[in-house]
């Protein structure tokens, strides 16, 4: 392993998005806030609380994950696509700068905006809903998989992509809705069959209540299933971006 | 010949592209310290031969090694040794030069030295622009940018695929002192140009590739010898006159056999200057009618040498 290489990559990769914070940090979390504003605050005058949860607490850890997933999201996909586009990713092509140094580089990078916006998302949530953190260990750990799940998701994709039509395919069409029907705003118990049925077979509603269990304590689902399905996706993913990046499957001719 | 490895070896290296033949199984060996050209029509297959040493494509067929480190099989090895200056510029807009061979240096392993980069920076003349965004470098410093990732961390073997095009001239002199100070330095140097001016400058050796396929390899000089014809230019007074019952002007038969020829004008012959004594050929062109007004001699360029190698359908004509 080229450690010096790996850590000037992932030094570069930190710096790349704390360079346009507005971006990367604070649109984010504006978003969510008004997420919150808006759905905590208008649902939450009619559906005061979800199996014993207060409706405010119940929707922070799918708000939570929203913003941690496209961050780490967009950092590693938007990072790959730009040098590919600009070119500069003969830069990493050309230097020593093994599979595994490019992995834990991009991957660490992404986790690393995920969890800063994560934790932003919670702060400006707990202001609202009180500080209080069920299983603080559990939520990092959690985190931290959920951020290089999706962070492996965004290297691959951007590797595949062409256009940036196909990158935003990914976040638009999959990651967004996937998140909003993945029980952020209610219980997949509350919708009446089939919904209810559908609804379980979408890998973000496991991921959420993951989330769920450490921030609130309770979950509709088993939060070992949540670290199954996130596990699960996190090492196909691992398996395909390594693949790439050891073949050089659209890096090199 | 000792038993130290060569700079850059390649075996039959072959690239098809579907139906394409990129390169149709060129074998070279470069020389540690050496400035070796490698020059070429454009899609001749130069980018691709670089491409290929660098680990940017990968071979269909042969074999590529740097100081002996085979470019797929010990491929990390093989990279930790070289520097690319790519054809194409192409820059990060989020960060400054400074940073730029910052990054560069810990890519391949080296802890970022601003001592270091502060002498890139100085010898490329970007100085003045270290601490500003690569987004307000204009085109000439993006490309100097460019040379100075591909030093700074100091690579025994460097490749500058095109890597003067759109600097200008004097920057383009200090440039080749520069590659020269590296060669002194031990460096290896390959680099491909389409200012064949600057191949003849720099170059020990030069390769010539047409149609993915090695049609000249020699020293500098030795083509110049056997290909570049040293000429005589001569200015007659006034045109030729009509031979008489031919329509065209023409010249003594004694110098069409010496391979004279003459301009659209009828007043500038224009000889090469064979294995006879130049003296003989002085005194003869003396005697000509009209007489001649002045007398030019044309040295023997590389781009005769390049249009003559490429003119020639699979040609083959390799040296050593």
């Amino acid at each position: 392993m080229n450690a010096i290489g790996f850590r000037t990559l992932f030094i570069k990769e930190t710096r790349r998005f704390l360079r346009v914070p507005g971006q990367t940090l604070a649109q984010p979390v504006v978003t969510t806030a008004l997420y919150f504003l808006v759905c905590g605050y208008a649902r939450g005058g009619r559906v005061r609380e979800v199996g014993g949860v207060p409706y405010g607490r119940f929707i922070m850890p799918g708000l939570i994950l929203l913003g941690l997933s496209q961050n780490a999201f967009l950092n590693t996909s938007s990072s790959m696509f730009i040098a590919k586009l600009q070119g500069t990713i003969v830069d990493l092509l050309v230097a020593p700068l093994g599979v595994v140094d490019l992995l834990l580089a991009f991957n660490l990078a992404a986790i690393l905006r995920g969890m800063l916006v994560g934790g932003i998302v919670w702060f400006i949530s707990a202001l609202f809903t009180g500080f209080e953190v069920s299983h603080p260990l559990w939520v990092l750990m959690f985190g931290f998989l959920v951020g290089l799940t999706f962070g492996l998701v965004g290297l691959v994709v951007a590797i595949w992509s062409d256009k940036f039509e196909q990158l935003n395919i990914v976040p638009t069409f999959i990651i967004t809705p996937l998140t909003f029907l993945g029980g952020v705003f209610y219980s997949a118990d509350m919708l009446p069959p089939p919904w209810s049925y559908i609804s379980r077979v979408n890998p973000v509603l496991y991921m959420v209540e993951g989330l769920r269990y450490g921030v609130v304590g309770a979950s509709s689902s088993s939060p070992w299933l949540g670290l199954a399905v996130t596990g699960g996706i996190g090492l196909l993913s691992l398996a395909l971006a390594s693949w790439m990046l050891a073949a050089g499957y659209k890096l090199r001719s | 010949m000792n038993g130290d490895p060569a700079a850059v070896e390649t075996e039959d290296l072959q690239k098809r592209y579907d139906e394409v033949v990129a390169l149709a199984g060129v074998s070279l060996s470069i020389g540690a310290g050496e400035i070796f050209a490698l020059l070429g029509p454009n899609g001749a297959g130069k980018t691709t031969w670089i491409s290929i040493v660098c680990g940017l494509v990968r071979a269909s067929a042969g074999r590529a090694r740097v100081l002996g480190h085979d470019v797929v099989a010990d491929a990390i090895a093989a990279r930790r040794l070289v520097g690319l200056v790519p054809q194409e510029i192409n820059f990060d807009p989020f960060f400054t030069p400074r940073e730029v061979l910052a990054f560069q240096m810990g890519y391949y392993g080296q802890r970022p030295d601003r001592q270091r980069v502060d002498e890139v920076l100085r010898a490329l003349d970007l100085s003045g622009k270290a601490d500003t965004n690569t987004r307000a470098l204009s085109g000439g410093m993006k490309r100097r940018l460019l040379i100075g990732k591909a030093l700074v961390h100091r690579p025994r073997v460097v490749f500058l695929d095109e890597p003067t095009a759109g600097v200008d001239v004097a920057l383009r002199r200090d440039l080749w002192s520069y590659v020269r100070q590296l060669r002194e330095e031990g460096t290896t140097i390959v680099l491909t140009t389409h200012y064949l001016e600057e191949a003849e400058a720099l170059a020990d050796r030069v390769a010539v590739i047409d149609r993915g396929q090695l049609v000249g390899l020699d020293t500098t000089a030795s083509l110049l010898a056997r290909f570049g014809r040293k000429q005589l230019r001569v200015r007659l007074t006034a045109p030729v006159g009509p031979v008489p019952g031919a329509v065209a002007p023409a010249l003594p038969a004694w110098l069409l056999d010496l391979g004279a020829t003459l301009d659209a004008s009828g007043r500038i012959v224009t000889c090469p200057l064979g294995a006879g004594s130049p003296a003989a050929l002085l005194a003869r062109l003396a005697t000509l009618d009209p007489p001649v007004a002045d007398i030019d001699t044309e040295q023997p360029s590389l781009e005769q040498v390049f249009l003559t190698l490429t003119s020639r359908a699979g040609g083959g004509e390799v040296g050593r």
